[in-house]
């Protein structure tokens, strides 16, 4: 069962064969036609459409009123506070939030994942914690949202995180109701929610580890954190890429959680593009506006997934 | 041997059956004849909710005509997404009359006349303030459904009676009260002004502080755009609010007051455990305090309103108001029955009687109201003095809703107030300019 | 891949050797039980929550009624009759179902022709189908919502489902493509020979030796599609068609936050989810796993 034979399109066949080639044809647009169809029609005209749309200003009911080249663009980097402000320091804005997760949400769900996967290799009951740590992949954004705004909760009879912070005599903090510090209280909570895939991951690749090199490496001496740190750490650059990967485009994409647990506030101190998107396009008619944030969207992930590709690509003539 | 193509083609058949779905056609113009069915849609919830299906219900039982309420929080999105994707509710009850003239001149409501109805016999149930709030650009789209004061704030008469306070009748009457409860050791005020959905309470208390501080006509310039926002009577109003509104005298200070809802506000006073003394809100606080917060008040005595104060006696004691307007989306008989039968007096006597609402009708008398608070507020209504529409809810596009936004910031940062003021002056121009 | 070896170091071979490790391995212990702890307690707080009475949950702490023991099915009640939440479950189940399963056939079909059809420009459309899963979802919903109008979908469940299986083809056909080529090339050849046209081939040979990968995305799919919101938000207009996280999401401002219809809503939110995740646990992890590690 382990042929890694990759069919790949073979010199064109000769004499008696032909017709069967040319069958095939016929047979491949039968498969691949239904998804060919449904993907041109509802995603790439769509993308196409929207990027035109964001050329253009809309009235309220999303119909084109006239086109205004650039301009959208140029507002939105440039005279939108909510979206990016460099007038302040530091800088503030929609776009400065999704900066804040790209560094924190990305790198502690790494570190964390990573830590749980080393740790739990060691007791008896890892699959009982890393069944623990991943459960919340399952559930929704929503539901994530939810569970954290109970935690949160500025009443400490109710918010388990401010019981805590009384116990220890200080005053409850309104985690979602400050902008100081509602950011970092979401992030928080997705961080809850995804550390399970980076642990998963990791763990998997950990065990992937050929044991001779380990065992040479301890009985010549070298210590636990040694072995971790020269021997696996590097090994493991595949798949934290991997897992850094997916929860970069993850933070592109941010809107459930905001949408559910702040709404944005307060004020504008938890927005992130995804939201600003719906909020231009919907709550406030501008659908070109929005929909130059939706490109902006797209031009953030394409980076991420080229060197995806590429990663793919460069997989596939090594292995 | 026979090639099985059936899978695909199966699929190809499915997609083929669903394109040819057909959707409605839009109705040309003229009023088509109804089908018997029409949907309401609107952001109330809770009590609110119920005391209008009561009216439905009356309303179907009239006139055969069956009616669906639907509800949701974010008004305006799911409109836009109703609108865009061809399927607008027959009716909707718009909570701010600047969207009102928003989507009139989208050309998204029918008005009065294309439906069939005689807009002058209309407005007759209705006094000149209310009706202007429902025409946009000399057209009537709509008819006021509910109206409410704004200008009232709750406190426990029980508590008033312990420390012998009496009714603040001006702004440092109020101060003073404040001064003291504090100085007891009670949290004098409680506010509820999260996020997006409660970030009009706050506005509230400026346009109250502002109208009373700055004169009407100052009030009228300022949310028509002819006034800036950077003006130094806004910053005065400001101040003043500021001065009350803040860590010292809010319970829990202002980031609790930014984290919680006007419904929890309404509890930190109201409710089994009570935190605070008193809530600036408008008539509706009674409705809901009597239905969700604490079924046990008693009117009178846990439970009381009393008018805002006068702060600059040449200004007088303006009454800010609010208002709901029901217009009609579709062009069918149906709807136009509806927003003809939400204008009788018959219709709002059922409403109020559920001591929900207060109701701009002129046909509606003290006598059809229930419960003291709500008949008090009626009153309130019809004797003011003056009468001043909720400024906020009168600014055009999305100002409306950065007003409250800005308000949140400015009680968490008075410092900032005059950056503040001076970008969200920018985006009024901007916003007024387009609006001409 | 290495097969796995699961310990990293000598298992302890006297007592006192595994007292030892035991002991100096407490400071890993009481790390895992701490981030355990942390984990577990926010979801296991709302549980709670969900159970006591209303008035309850103002007044006194959650921990604490896990000692008093006056719990309630109350809250469920409510909230599946008077909040809706019975005929949003249903409407889940008939948003996920056909997003499911149409995406899950139409990606099967494709992804076998990209493995064993050959066919000009086969690997270059390929590649830009898979190029596709980038594009977020914010791209298409303005231009998806007026065309559904055109043609008359915007009723009903058509557009969503539609929506969904644009979206989720992408992966899928990645998935299941990677997935098909790793099959035994000799049994494809010799079926060939004997004449199979490939729809038998497909349906034969190929389908029945890739249940693992077609149960890792449909799952995955499964998950997707309950869990969204957004799309939901956008193309289920009518309001008795709201899946669950759009009528739980009414649910927070129409009364405030009352934790005690909120939480019991969640969980009706969470059951399917968890109990998916639970029974068929395998084929998910594998499903992410293969979608990102190769």
């Amino acid at each position: 069962m382990s042929s890694t034979a990759v069919p790949g399109p073979v010199g064109r066949p000769r004499g008696r064969r032909l017709p069967f080639y040319k069958r095939e044809n016929w047979q491949a647009l039968l498969f691949i036609g239904p998804a060919v169809l449904v993907l041109a029609g509802l995603v790439l005209y769509p993308l196409i459409n929207t990027i035109v749309l964001s050329f253009a200003n809309t009235n309220g009911r999303l119909e084109i009123t006239r086109w205004v080249g650039f301009d959208n663009y140029k507002t939105l980097f440039t005279d939108d506070k909510d979206f990016l402000n460099l007038e302040v320091f530091p800088p503030e804005g929609a776009l400065i939030n999704n900066l804040k997760w790209v560094v924190l949400y990305t790198s502690i769900s790494l570190a964390l994942g990573l830590l749980i996967a080393v740790l739990s290799v060691r007791v008896f009951y890892e699959s009982y914690i890393k069944a623990v740590i991943f459960i919340p992949m399952a559930i929704s954004a929503t539901a994530v949202a939810i569970i954290w705004k109970f935690v949160y909760d500025p009443d400490p009879n109710i918010g388990s995180l401010n019981a805590v912070i009384s116990a220890f005599g200080a005053d409850p903090i309104s985690w979602y109701g400050r902008a100081d510090v509602v950011n970092y209280a979401l992030i928080f909570a997705y961080v809850w929610a995804s550390t399970g895939f980076a642990m998963v991951v990791l763990s998997a690749a950990l065990k992937g580890i050929s044991q001779e090199v380990i065992e040479a490496a301890r009985t010549d001496g070298a210590s636990e954190w040694d072995i971790f740190r020269r021997i696996q750490l590097p090994l493991l650059s595949l798949p934290i890429s991997v897992v850094a990967v997916w929860l970069l485009i993850n933070v592109i994409k941010l809107f459930d959680i905001i949408y559910v647990m702040t709404g944005g506030g307060p004020g504008n101190a938890s927005e992130v593009i995804a939201f600003t998107m719906y909020d231009e396009t919907f709550q406030n008619g501008e659908a070109g506006y929005g929909a130059a944030v939706a490109v902006v969207m797209l031009l953030l992930i394409v980076p991420i997934m080229l060197f995806n590709i590429r990663r793919f690509r460069s997989e596939r003539v090594v292995g | 041997m026979t090639r099985k193509r059936w899978l695909p083609i199966a699929v190809l058949a499915a997609v083929a059956l669903a394109l040819g779905a057909c959707g409605g056609d839009d109705g040309g113009g003229g009023t088509k004849e109804g089908d018997g069915q029409l949907t309401v849609f609107s952001l109330w919830g809770g009590s609110e909710q119920e005391a209008f299906q009561k009216v439905l219900d009356k309303f179907t039982a009239d006139t055969g005509i069956k009616t669906k309420y639907e509800s949701a929080r974010d008004f305006l999105p799911v409109i836009r997404t109703k609108l865009a994707a061809g399927n607008p509710p027959e009716v909707a009850i718009i909570p701010r009359p600047g969207v009102v003239a928003e989507l009139a001149r989208d050309d998204s409501l029918i008005s009065l006349e294309d439906l069939g109805l005689d807009p002058d016999k209309i407005n007759e149930n209705y006094s000149d303030t209310w009706t202007s709030l429902a025409t946009v650009d000399d057209t009537v789209y709509g008819v006021v459904a509910k109206a409410n004061s704004k200008s009232t704030i709750w406190y426990k008469p029980n508590s008033f009676q312990q420390n012998n306070f009496q009714i603040p009748k001006t702004w440092d009457e109020l101060m003073q009260i404040t001064k003291d409860y504090k100085a007891k050791g009670d949290s004098p005020w409680a506010v509820g002004a999260q996020g997006r959905d409660n970030s009009w309470t706050l506005t509230d208390w400026f346009e109250n502080i502002y109208a009373r501080q700055a004169g009407q006509d100052n009030y009228t310039k300022l949310f028509n755009g002819d006034l800036a926002f950077n003006d130094q009577s806004v910053k005065d109003a400001l101040n003043t609010m500021t001065s009350v509104v803040n860590d010292q005298y809010v319970a829990g200070g202002i980031d609790t007051a930014l984290g919680i809802g006007f419904v929890d506000g309404i509890g930190r006073v109201f409710s089994k455990h009570p935190v605070a003394e008193m809530y600036m809100e408008g008539g509706f606080v009674g409705g809901i305090a009597l239905g969700q917060v604490n079924k046990d008040l008693k009117v009178g005595q846990d439970i009381d309103f009393f008018p805002w104060p006068q702060i600059n006696q040449a200004n007088g004691n303006p009454l800010v108001g609010g208002g709901d307007v029901a217009s009609a989306f579709v062009n069918d008989s149906d709807a136009a029955k509806l927003i003809d039968y939400l204008a009788t007096p018959e219709a709002g006597k059922i409403w109020v009687s559920t001591g929900a609402i207060a109701s701009p009708n002129k046909g509606v008398t003290a006598s059809d109201y229930p419960n003291e608070l709500v008949s008090k507020e009626a009153e309130q209504l019809k004797t003011a003095e003056s009468f001043l529409f909720d400024g906020s809810d009168l600014l055009p596009g999305t100002l409306g809703q950065d007003f409250g936004t800005l308000l949140q910031k400015i009680v968490k940062n008075p410092n900032n107030m005059n950056t503040l003021l001076d970008d969200y002056q920018a985006g009024a121009e901007k916003a007024f300019a387009q609006q001409d | 891949m290495a097969t796995a070896e699961v310990s990293v170091e000598r298992p302890a071979a006297t007592t006192g050797e595994k007292a030892v490790r035991m002991i100096s391995r407490t400071p890993i212990h009481v790390g895992l039980l701490l981030i355990a702890v942390i984990w577990l307690v926010p979801t296991v707080g709302l549980a709670v929550t969900s159970f006591r009475p209303r008035d309850e949950i103002q007044s006194s702490s959650w921990w604490s009624s896990l000692t008093d023991f006056n719990f309630t099915l109350h809250n469920y009640d409510l909230v599946l009759t008077n909040a809706k939440m019975g005929t949003a479950f249903v409407s889940s189940l008939m948003i996920t179902i056909p997003s499911t399963l149409l995406p899950l056939t139409l990606a099967a079909m494709a992804a076998y022709a990209f493995s064993w059809i050959r066919f000009p420009f086969r690997d270059t459309i390929f590649l830009l189908i898979v190029a596709l899963m980038v594009v977020p979802i914010q791209m298409a919903l303005v231009p998806l919502l007026q065309r559904f109008r055109d043609f008359g979908l915007a009723d009903w469940y058509w557009g969503i489902w539609l929506a969904h299986t644009a979206f989720g083809l992408p992966l899928g056909i990645f998935l299941l493509r990677n997935f098909f080529i790793t099959l035994p090339r000799d049994l494809i050849e010799a079926a060939k020979v004997d004449g199979a046209s490939h729809a038998r081939i497909f349906l034969k040979v190929v389908l029945p030796l890739s249940v693992p990968a077609l149960a890792s995305f449909a799952i995955f799919q499964f998950l997707w599609v309950w869990n969204d919101l957004l799309m939901a938000l956008i193309f289920v207009q009518n309001s008795d068609l709201w899946p669950m996280t759009i009528r739980i999401n009414q649910l927070q401002s129409t009364y405030g936050i009352e934790w005690h219809l909120l939480s019991a809503g969640a969980f009706l939110l969470m059951i399917v989810p968890l109990a998916v995740f639970f029974a068929l646990q395998r084929y998910f992890v594998q499903g992410l796993l293969s979608g990102s590690v190769k």
